[in-house]
């Protein structure tokens, strides 16, 4: 039930009428319709797992409040012990356990002892990266005091299940999310529309972008040894747009449904590509997640590490980022795109410019030349080090490597068939579209906040119409899931 | 110590490890107003102030900071405590 289905939509009409209407006089009745609806949507995914989504939503409100009431300072650390260890051990269990019994089964062979330990046919329960975080940081919050815990079971089972950020984010702290949950809501007819405005940018970045992508980079990546390293190159590229358009459209209408129901969720992409160096892309890109990991992993490891000054950064970050690559699966891809990417910011640590830059073109309408340069520099290595997030494993990524470091890279790109010749000339066309929108409207929160505000009323809704029929063009053809759906 | 002298002293260092003195001090001034100050920064930040006050923070003293005037406090109070 991806958001822009029919059944979605006929759910979230529903909901909508029922929670403004029906509703909106009692926030306690609106809460649990959103607890429900929240429930309702995640078992119509799947129901198996709804389970463990109260279970350990239990298990957090119940410590929460344990780590509380207690003064007394070894029991808090030993109640927020068990709520790290639950809720890490559940997320490691289902996502990590095939890949530690392989790893270990792999090493004792190489030392020719043969262990009998069998891997389990385990499936992801979904969101279950980004609920476990919620809950985490919720703890931890607790325990240094940034918040109280809520004595509300309805709020917090809220806070941890809502249904348009559940599955894949952007994952919302507490001490943002809870007092929009203990507050009455009124309906806000310009968060409304922004909301719905927002959803049209999200929906156009993932049907016309992501999933025209999606076709080309499944051909380059399907057929990488026998494509000139120009195709490759072309295709890292494409995939790197893809998973941009792909995840900051989703966000866009997870942002946008919530805006509909009154609430205001975390900005999670303010236009990454249009960053100057690696640490200025990070804090534009899934900023949900690095902010998460920059508060709970990497500042607590660099001020564990701080009297190695500039060297103790260095050790931090690139645990931060390992982690972050592990956090998306059980692959050895992650983790080396994870180092990669901590590699990258030690230059601008060690030059001590880590992004203490003005935002790109501030003072203009296009990028000098040295900008443009080092925002195609950043696009090239971030576009690069996703070949090791596409490939299924270190060595497919390691051939894809060798296969763009050839003379062929001067040769015309090759593509099969017409029909990917031409999906590759549209998609680009639409690409660049999406660009030079987003660059316009590069200080909003999202592309299309404000544009056309100055044109005349009918040009702008002329505006909206091109974009839902491009939309429409390609909604047939489209039948990619989200790509963070599986992380 | 004077709270003027540990504030002028901190101002120098944000502008040695910033490299910019577009800021004034003032008591609500947050690392969100001065730019470059992010989480990459503020651990040099805070391990130059250790160093120049010869004192040690806690992360928990770290993790409710919210404004200059909390810095100011906290520092003026590790002072006081050595």
């Amino acid at each position: 039930m991806v958001f822009y289905s029919v059944e979605f939509i006929q759910f979230f009409v529903l909901f909508f009428f029922l929670y403004w209407l029906v509703f909106r006089q009692n926030i306690k009745w609106q809460n649990l319709l959103l607890l429900a609806g929240s429930y309702t949507f995640y078992a119509l995914w799947d129901w198996r797992f709804l389970f463990l989504l109260a279970g350990s939503s239990a298990i957090t409100y119940l410590l929460g409040l344990y780590i509380s009431k207690t003064d007394n300072e070894k029991r808090q650390k030993i109640f927020l012990f068990i709520g790290l260890v639950f809720g890490l051990g559940v997320l490691l269990f289902f996502k990590y356990y095939n890949f530690f019994i392989n790893s270990f089964v792999k090493v004792f062979s190489a030392f020719n002892f043969s262990l009998d330990i069998h891997t389990l046919n385990l499936i992801l329960p979904l969101g279950i990266s980004f609920y476990t975080f919620r809950s985490i940081s919720y703890l931890l919050d607790i325990s240094n005091e940034r918040i109280k815990p809520t004595s509300n079971w309805v709020v917090f089972f809220t806070y941890i299940s809502f249904f348009p950020t559940l599955l894949a984010g952007p994952i919302d702290k507490a001490r943002d999310f809870i007092p929009q949950l203990e507050n009455k809501r009124t309906f806000n007819y310009g968060l409304a529309v922004d909301g719905m405005r927002q959803i049209l940018w999200g929906l156009f970045k993932k049907i016309v972008i992501a999933d025209n992508c999606t076709v080309l980079t499944n051909y380059t990546f399907d057929n990488y040894p026998t494509l000139p390293a120009s195709s490759l190159l072309i295709g890292a590229f494409f995939y790197s747009i893809q998973v941009y358009a792909d995840f900051s459209g989703y966000s866009d209408m997870a942002i946008g449904f919530s805006r509909l129901i009154g609430f205001n969720v975390t900005q999670n992409f303010n236009f990454p590509f249009f960053s100057k160096n690696i640490a200025e892309f990070w804090q534009n890109w899934h900023i949900s997640l690095t902010t998460w990991m920059s508060e709970y992993v990497f500042n607590p490891l660099s001020f564990l590490f701080r009297k190695y000054k500039k060297w103790g950064l260095v050790i931090a970050i690139i645990i931060n980022f390992i982690l972050i690559g592990i956090w998306h699966g059980d692959n050895l891809t992650f983790i080396l795109f994870g180092f990669l990417h901590g590699c990258y910011f030690v230059p601008l640590i060690m030059k001590g410019t880590l992004s203490n830059s003005k935002k790109v073109a501030t003072y203009n309408f296009i990028p000098k030349l040295n900008e443009f340069i080092k925002m195609a520099g950043v696009f090239t290595l971030v576009s690069l080090t996703t070949v090791i997030f596409r490939a299924d494993s270190i060595k497919q990524a390691c051939h894809y490597y060798t296969g763009i470091l050839s003379l062929s890279l001067f040769d015309k790109p090759y593509l099969k068939s017409v029909e990917l010749k031409t999906g590759m000339i549209t998609t680009s066309f639409f690409i660049l579209f999406m660009f030079i929108i987003e660059w316009l409207g590069r200080d909003q929160q999202y592309g299309i906040a404000n544009f056309g505000f100055k044109f005349p009323k009918t040009l702008r809704w002329f505006f909206y119409s091109l974009l839902l029929f491009f939309i429409g063009m390609f909604m047939n053809t489209s039948g990619t899931p989200f790509l963070y759906f599986k992380f | 110590m004077e709270k003027n002298e540990i504030s002028s002293k901190i101002k120098s260092i944000l502008i040695s490890v910033l490299k910019h003195e577009n800021f004034e001090m003032r008591d609500d001034l947050s690392a969100a107003d001065v730019d470059g100050w992010d989480s990459l920064t503020h651990m040099i930040i805070i391990t130059e102030i250790e160093e120049c006050f010869g004192v040690k923070f806690k992360l928990k003293e770290l993790n409710k900071l919210n404004n200059m005037i909390n810095l100011l406090d906290l520092v003026a109070f590790k002072i006081e405590q050595k």
